[in-house]
């Protein structure tokens, strides 16, 4: 046997590894040919959105999903790119970085999306960002941060539809300062988004000459802020900056409120959360003032806003988009009609239309700036007041409204861009 | 006794063993498989990475009997000394992995000659103390660790294994290797097991004081195995690293430490294929109920308090003690 074996190897190929080989390669040509006859059923354009849906921003996330979904469905009402729909691959972020990016590799890696939104935290914003570029997919982020404008973490694929926290406290602090004092308080968190805030109203307010009179760092997570209010109140400041969020910031004024610290002085709030002042009630946000990107009530005046509401009200039984909901809206949006101007899904070509698009969709006029690709866009200044009784939603009264002209960022030279 | 039964019996025992003697080969085998039965390959990478961690965790609470709570400095502790080699020093990945591993070593080096002179309840305190200590100096540390946004770029595009150049940003490429560099812990591991170590570790499990009598160093024993506890759970914070390309604060939050827990538990301490189990167990209850409902913490809860009423040994644990029931019954 073995030298009958050797026999056969000896003329080089035989008869049957020939035809093995054919066969193969006749396969291996079949499989190679299928994806271009597939291409002709067009796939659906594929958006993956990853927000925290579960966890202390969930109402916030839910309301981001129903705006991106009302973009989409809009989107392909209106024939989508040639008759070629779109589709949103919803994940759960579950708040946390490590989730974010497992959940944004399946996306990429698994779904083959080609393009991806989202996210609401900073820190999940930046893992999901750093995964993106490295894959070379465009990514729009809907969530505030200094940081994803910088260099170190930007790249031609980020996109920026969230206000920033720079450009937030300029408009509010520009608001606040000259009116209320120049006598500030800082009662901030001690992390990253208090600091970004404190910073970027310090920046500010040197244009004023505000007298930082003490700086207090409170830990994420605090119950007790009572212990504080003595000390704020012998300092005696015409203003109080609180730079908290979410839970931290009602708890703080459902007790400044119970101890009558709003008698002695203004509190001001870099961001005024709808939700969040829809949940808590009119007695401890009464009086308040601070920034936001968007609230329902511009629809008096912006006629995208008043669209945009209709549609929304249309589409889930009445009620109104919150402010986070609506960068859902916008994030998704702008990368749908940059696809349909740009006539493909090809990311370069889908870019260079992003960085060339001027839109008006939900909240006045807006562009991305070329060197950060932040979204230039006006800042709204609200003050909270109680709900009249024929409109539950109609929480917030629009003070000012800091148009994109007015609203001022970091320049591209302070970044470290060229 | 029947001699068709005895035979019988003998075959099924047949088919166990070499399970049972080739453990790390059987975990590997798993690994394999993993891929085809998760439903994408980053969440199969996730297994891998956290079924390394809790056999790390494993090793120090199923075989040694400390329960650790700060094992998240371990953990994440590797992430950073990976994360930090590369963004900051721009070392190359395979250094990453090394420090990450000697990082969480070092850690469990300084935690371990403190926290392994108590037991029990004392221990675990201990252990997560110096945990959220770990996580608040790497909180403040912005300039090395990224603060609360945390580490980002830890970006390996290309690994040039053995001059064979792989893309690391191919999902399947990137499985394979750290499947690979998880396989070589794991015999590493079952060869700890396997040493005179691993049996005095498991004595000191069983009796202390006898084991002390016997003339083993009760206290270098404890120290040791947390330090190679420490080993295993920083190169899977380095692998971690690699994969997600970021290292988060959250990696060295007391929810990773009781993550490691609950998933060593569910699939059986004291196992050695428990851990693997455990992780994917929970990874896939995570994933696919978080795409069925928002309320999925509710039902994972539900089962890991089921596992905890009815099988307190965990499912890996349980289905051992099934096999070696029925051998026991059928050969008497």
């Amino acid at each position: 046997m073995p030298e009958r074996r050797s026999q056969r190897s000896i003329g080089g190929l035989t008869r049957r590894q020939v035809l093995g080989a054919a066969l193969g390669a006749a396969a291996l040509g079949a499989v190679g040919f299928r994806p271009r006859t597939a291409g002709a059923a067009q796939p659906p354009i594929r958006i993956g959105f990853c927000v925290p849906l579960t966890g202390p921003y969930g109402s916030e996330a839910q309301d981001q999903v129903r705006c991106a979904q009302l973009a989409v469905r809009e989107f392909n009402a209106s024939g989508g790119l040639n008759g070629r729909k779109a589709e949103l691959l919803v994940r759960d972020s579950k708040l946390s970085p490590d989730e974010a990016a497992t959940r944004t590799l399946e996306l990429i890696e698994n779904e083959h999306v080609d393009f991806v939104a989202g996210s609401l935290s900073a820190s999940v914003q930046l893992a999901v960002n750093n995964i993106t570029k490295q894959h070379r997919i465009l990514y729009n982020s809907i969530s505030q941060s200094d940081a994803i404008n910088e260099p170190k973490d930007f790249s031609r694929y980020t996109f920026h539809e969230a206000l920033n926290p720079t450009m937030t406290t300029d408009a509010v602090g520009r608001y606040a300062f000259p009116r209320f004092g120049k006598r500030v308080v800082f009662l901030l968190p001690d992390y990253a988004y208090g600091h970004e805030m404190t910073r970027g109203f310090k920046r500010v307010g040197k244009e004023f000459g505000i007298e930082v009179l003490s700086e207090i760092r409170h830990p994420l997570g605090t119950t007790d802020f009572s212990v504080f209010f003595p000390r704020i109140r012998a300092l005696k400041p015409d203003v109080l900056v609180c730079c908290n969020f979410g839970r931290d910031q009602q708890i703080t004024l459902k007790q400044a409120t119970d101890f009558g610290l709003k008698r002695a002085m203004k509190i001001v709030y870099p961001i005024l959360l709808y939700t969040a002042r829809l949940a808590v009630g009119p007695r401890a946000y009464q009086g308040v003032v601070g920034g936001t990107s968007y609230y329902w009530g511009l629809e008096k005046t912006v006629p995208a806003a008043k669209q945009f509401n209709d549609r929304y009200r249309a589409a889930y039984g009445g009620r109104v988009p919150s402010d986070y909901g609506a960068f859902g809206y916008a994030g998704v949006r702008t990368i749908l009609a940059s696809v349909r101007q740009a006539g493909s899904v090809e990311t370069d070509a889908v870019i260079r239309r992003m960085e060339a698009l001027h839109y008006d969709f939900y909240k006045g006029p807006e562009y991305y700036r070329a060197c950060d690709h932040q979204a230039v866009q006006s800042v709204l200044i609200v003050e909270s007041k109680p709900a009249p009784a024929d409109n539950q939603f109609d929480v917030f009264k629009i003070l000012e409204v800091y148009g994109p002209n007015r609203v001022h960022l970091r320049s591209c030279r302070e970044l470290g861009y060229s | 006794m029947d001699l068709i039964g005895a035979t019988a019996v003998a075959r099924g025992w047949r088919l166990w063993e070499p399970i049972a003697r080739h453990r790390a080969l059987a975990v590997m085998l798993f690994i394999a498989v993993l891929p085809w039965v998760t439903p994408y390959q980053a969440l199969a990478t996730n297994i891998l990475i956290y079924g390394l961690f809790a056999a790390g965790f494993n090793l120090l609470y199923g075989y040694l009997g400390l329960l650790s709570f700060g094992h998240a400095a371990l953990f994440g502790g590797g992430a950073y000394a990976c994360g930090i080699a590369i963004v900051r020093f721009g070392l190359p990945w395979y250094a990453g992995l090394a420090l990450g591993t000697l990082g969480g070593m070092a850690i469990s080096l300084l935690i371990g000659a403190l926290a392994t002179r108590t037991r029990g309840i004392y221990f675990a305190m201990i252990t997560l103390a110096f945990a959220q200590s770990l996580y608040y100096l790497a909180y403040q540390a912005q300039g090395w660790t990224g603060g609360e946004n945390g580490l980002r770029g830890v970006n390996v595009r290309r690994v040039e294994l053995f001059f064979l150049p792989l893309d690391f940003t191919d999902p399947v490429a990137r499985y394979w290797l750290m499947a690979a560099l998880v396989g070589l812990a794991l015999l590493a591991l079952s060869r700890i097991l396997n040493s005179p170590l691993g049996a005095v570790i498991e004595a000191v499990r069983e009796n202390e004081a006898r084991a002390r009598a016997c003339g083993y160093d009760v206290a270098a024993t404890r120290l040791m195995t947390f330090v190679l506890s420490g080993g295993f759970a920083g190169l899977a914070g380095a692998l971690q690293a690699l994969e997600l390309s970021t290292v988060s604060i959250e990696t060295l939050d007391y929810a990773t430490s009781g993550l490691v827990v609950m998933m060593t538990l569910l699939g059986g301490a004291g196992t050695f294929f428990g851990p693997f189990v455990g992780a994917a167990v929970f990874a896939l209850i995570q994933d696919v109920f978080s795409l069925w409902t928002v309320h999925w913490q509710l039902l994972a809860g539900a089962i890991f308090m089921l596992f905890v009423l009815f099988l307190p040994r965990g499912i890996w644990g349980y289905l051992l003690e099934w096999s070696e029931q029925r051998q026991a019954t059928q050969s008497s």
